[in-house]
């Protein structure tokens, strides 16, 4: 509600800026360079000052432009940023997320940059492929925001993490690849230690990828040509995932697997962090996990059982038997920075922002020799904990980037890091190399808001998850699926699928 | 033989007694062990090992024992920012409520008073009807006091209810004292200065203290007045905390602090000292707060 009538009250006021707008463009496009302006700048919420943070210094000295920053709160940050928007409060750029981006856009409250783009920032319009900036572009290609995307397009972003010391005292040498292989490691692994441990504890639902948090691994999925909630078929069909042919083998061996007392009988009600102490404290053999839960459970199984990161290994995507492995690419548009049309000096804004792109090795990774050198492949490799400490919180900070050069250099940010580093080796450039067929690309990537989706998909994500719960526990059966549909439908699935196929035919 | 019997009887009363006592005091003991123990457990998470943090291996004594997770709570986030504002807000803001509550609740609590029944009305329908945020955000804005303290203060500076109550009491105080007072040549301040509010304190300290509790957990107005780091609260600082330590654990996996912060441990460690001040000042101020289910309201 707050969002709502906070965006009326914007609308009138931006109706009557564009009133005048035209004359007002000439002198807004003017630019007055470093040490002229200072830019107040808006970003999402954040443990530190990052006004006195070490980074807020070195963008002053590398820019020129004096910069004074201020943050969205956790809760509730939709509305309040709609309230500072709506009550015309002069910040200069706000680094929102993407249902922000489409928040503001519908209130008609973003300034078009393309002009500014092209007189100041013509860099920042090459750090981006064309389709990239398609996303943040309304139908007539009048550009509204700087993306800011992901810096891993295809990422084993969920894995299971195993005990390989344990493993091998069971007789498995070789970590599996195909889903008859994963079965047969369980089944070896409970003969030999019999209830002795967890043989596999999860799910593990990543709080970042919210409607892509399902309750079964996406490791397994793969090898039954899940991919996605949404995806489609090979005549470019929108289907849900659970009209995949894969949907009920998937279940039923899942369910196999629960009672065969192959995964942790808690899966029904575990959180992560119940997940974490599992495999942490020695009692679970594998988990299931991402970058960031090995971040602090490796660490913590290596000294808790006394082993070394030698002992650990992962699981990337299974194959099923017709080799059949599909994995969702995980390029997306994690923010966007736009310029609300009562900020003052937007061709500064935008020179801000080029002048940043210009020094982005400098503020992103330091200098080389002191913060991080070259590998013989010319891979980057930080000098830890310097590279931590002076360059841990620059991603805050980002906003128009040459995301080409930074993607080559970003896996630096993860080798901060032993243990991400150590998984995203064993995953993400393992299945690069080796299996790089297997990443599938989101057709809905770059897709904006979308009315029935953004209305109705949270209710059909929880069916689905319900579902899926039911029945690897046992409570319900495969053949209960009419239900779901039946309760799928009544959430408005066809409205979705229709809004969703209408958009990959505008494509 | 007389006495002999007392005695016994006395002896079979002092059992009975020792043994209603010891069953108090368990019983006691039992219940107080349900409020301890949640807070050692957090306590000791706070100052434990990362791996023991993680592994869910710390009860309510400190495993690994480190204080690193608390000296980057209190150096390394904006924690002693959001301390000194919400100290801030709860001392100015407390002090403020009082002089607004007691100039407003003594006029009101005089029957003789013109327009008091008009002024009671306003009082009453503002505290059932809510202009919304949006209006009370406009008002901040044209005030110019949006993230500032004062943002945070004066939405509160006076709470209708405390003020029925402190008006309750000051009508049920004797108006003789008052009449002797102003026969003595007293004015209207010096009755209310000087005869009334040492007579009310009681009230004073309750409402004060409801006063200080509103201003230090208030969480809602911080959040939507304020927009800079250095301006949160308390309150919004933990909420931050507790939705980005995941981040920021993963972020500072390399850095100095390395493994001893956990998600889990730096939570921990902002909300064992984010009470301290409470726990200091809660023992002084205890007996108020029983004092508070009874004061203003009408006893048979």
């Amino acid at each position: 509600m707050i969002i709502l009538i906070a965006c009326t009250v914007f609308a009138k006021g931006a109706s009557e800026a564009s009133a005048t707008g035209e004359k007002k463009t000439g002198t807004k496009n003017a630019l007055l360079g470093p040490g002229n302006v200072t830019i107040k700048s808006v970003y999402q919420n954040v443990t530190f000052d990052p006004n006195t943070d070490l980074m807020a210094g070195l963008i002053e000295k590398s820019t020129g432009y004096k910069a004074e920053y201020f943050t969205l709160p956790a809760q509730n940050a939709d509305e309040k940023l709609a309230l500072e928007v709506a009550s015309g409060v002069n910040y200069d750029i706000i680094r929102c997320s993407r249902s922000q981006f489409n928040m503001l856009l519908a209130s008609n409250a973003l300034m078009p940059l393309n002009d500014l783009l092209d007189e100041y920032g013509q860099d920042i319009i090459a750090g981006h492929t064309q389709e990239t900036w398609d996303a943040v572009s309304d139908k007539n290609k009048v550009i509204y925001g700087i993306p800011y995307k992901y810096a891993a397009d295809k990422e084993v972003a969920s894995f299971i993490v195993c005990r390989k010391d344990l493993m091998k005292k069971a007789g498995i040498t070789e970590m599996p690849i195909t889903l008859d292989e994963f079965y047969n490691t369980l089944v070896t692994l409970k003969k030999y230690y019999g209830n002795q441990y967890i043989i596999l504890t999860g799910p593990y639902l990543p709080a970042t990828e919210k409607n892509e948090n399902w309750k079964f691994p996406k490791v397994i999925a793969s090898a039954f040509g899940i991919w996605g909630e949404w995806m489609t078929d090979e005549n470019g069909k929108v289907i849900y995932m659970t009209e995949a042919k894969g949907f009920k083998p998937m279940l039923e061996f899942m369910n196999k697997l629960y009672n065969e007392g192959l995964l942790d009988p808690d899966w029904a009600v575990s959180t992560n962090d119940s997940v974490a102490e599992k495999f942490s404290s020695g009692k679970a053999i594998m988990a299931c996990s991402s970058r960031t839960g090995c971040t602090t459970m490796s660490p913590a199984v290596i000294k808790n059982v006394g082993i070394t990161y030698d002992d650990l290994s992962y699981i990337s995507p299974l194959e099923g038997k017709d080799g059949t492995c599909t994995y969702m690419m995980t390029e997306a548009i994690s923010s966007i920075s736009v310029i609300p049309k009562s900020c003052k000096h937007p061709a500064d804004v935008i020179n801000w922002c080029h002048l940043k792109l210009q020094d982005q090795l400098y503020l992103n990774f330091g200098i080389e020799g002191t913060h991080f050198t070259y590998d013989a492949d010319g891979n980057m490799t930080p000098n830890n904990p310097l590279f931590a400490n002076e360059r841990g919180n620059s991603y805050w900070y980002c906003n128009a980037m040459d995301m080409a050069k930074y993607q080559k250099d970003w896996p630096a940010r993860i080798r901060k890091s032993e243990a991400q580093w150590q998984c995203w080796k064993g995953t993400t450039i393992a299945t690069v190399n080796s299996r790089d067929h297997v990443f599938v690309d989101n057709p809905f990537k770059f897709m904006t808001a979308q009315e029935n989706y953004s209305k109705f998909n949270s209710a059909l994500h929880t069916s689905l998850n319900d579902f899926v719960v039911q029945v690897i526990c046992g409570s319900k059966t495969v053949d209960g699926i009419n239900m779901l549909e039946k309760d799928l439908a009544a959430n408005n699935l066809n409205q979705v699928r229709a809004e969703l196929q209408a958009y990959l035919g505008a494509k | 033989m007389k006495n002999k019997a007392i005695v016994s009887k006395k002896v079979g009363k002092d059992l009975s007694e020792k043994t209603v006592s010891a069953i108090a005091y368990v019983y006691m003991f039992l219940f107080s062990l349900l409020a301890l123990l949640p807070i050692l457990h957090v306590a000791s998470k706070g100052v434990s090992s990362g791996e023991f943090v993680t592994a869910g291996l710390v009860r309510f004594f400190p495993r690994g024992f480190q204080l690193e997770t608390l000296k980057f709570i209190i150096l390394g986030t904006g924690f002693l920012p959001a301390m000194k504002n919400t100290i801030l807000i709860t001392g100015i803001g407390t002090a403020i409520s009082m002089v607004t509550t007691i100039l407003t609740a003594y006029p009101l609590s005089k029957s003789e008073f013109r327009g008091r029944k008009v002024i009671l009305f306003l009082y009453v329908f503002s505290m059932i009807f809510y202009g919304g945020m949006i209006p009370a955000y406009m008002v901040m804005r044209t005030l110019g006091i949006l993230d500032s303290i004062w943002a945070c203060i004066l939405p509160f500076a006076i709470i209708q209810f405390n003020m029925f109550i402190v008006k309750n009491y000051f009508e049920a105080l004797p108006s003789e004292i008052e009449e002797s007072a102003k026969v003595d040549g007293a004015g209207d301040l010096r009755i209310l200065v000087s005869i009334i509010l040492p007579m009310s304190t009681p009230v004073i300290s309750t409402v004060g203290l409801l006063y200080a509790i509103n201003y230090w957990n208030n969480y809602f107005h911080a959040m939507m007045y304020t927009i800079s780091e250095s301006m949160r609260t308390l309150q919004v600082y933990l909420y931050n905390l507790i939705n980005t330590s995941s981040e920021v654990a993963m972020n500072l996996a390399s850095g100095d602090g390395m493994t001893n912060l956990t998600s889990a441990g730096l939570v921990a460690a902002a909300v064992s000292i984010s009470v301290l001040p409470i726990l200091v000042a809660y023992p002084f101020v205890q007996k108020f707060l029983v004092k508070g289910m009874t004061v203003g309201s009408v006893k048979g």
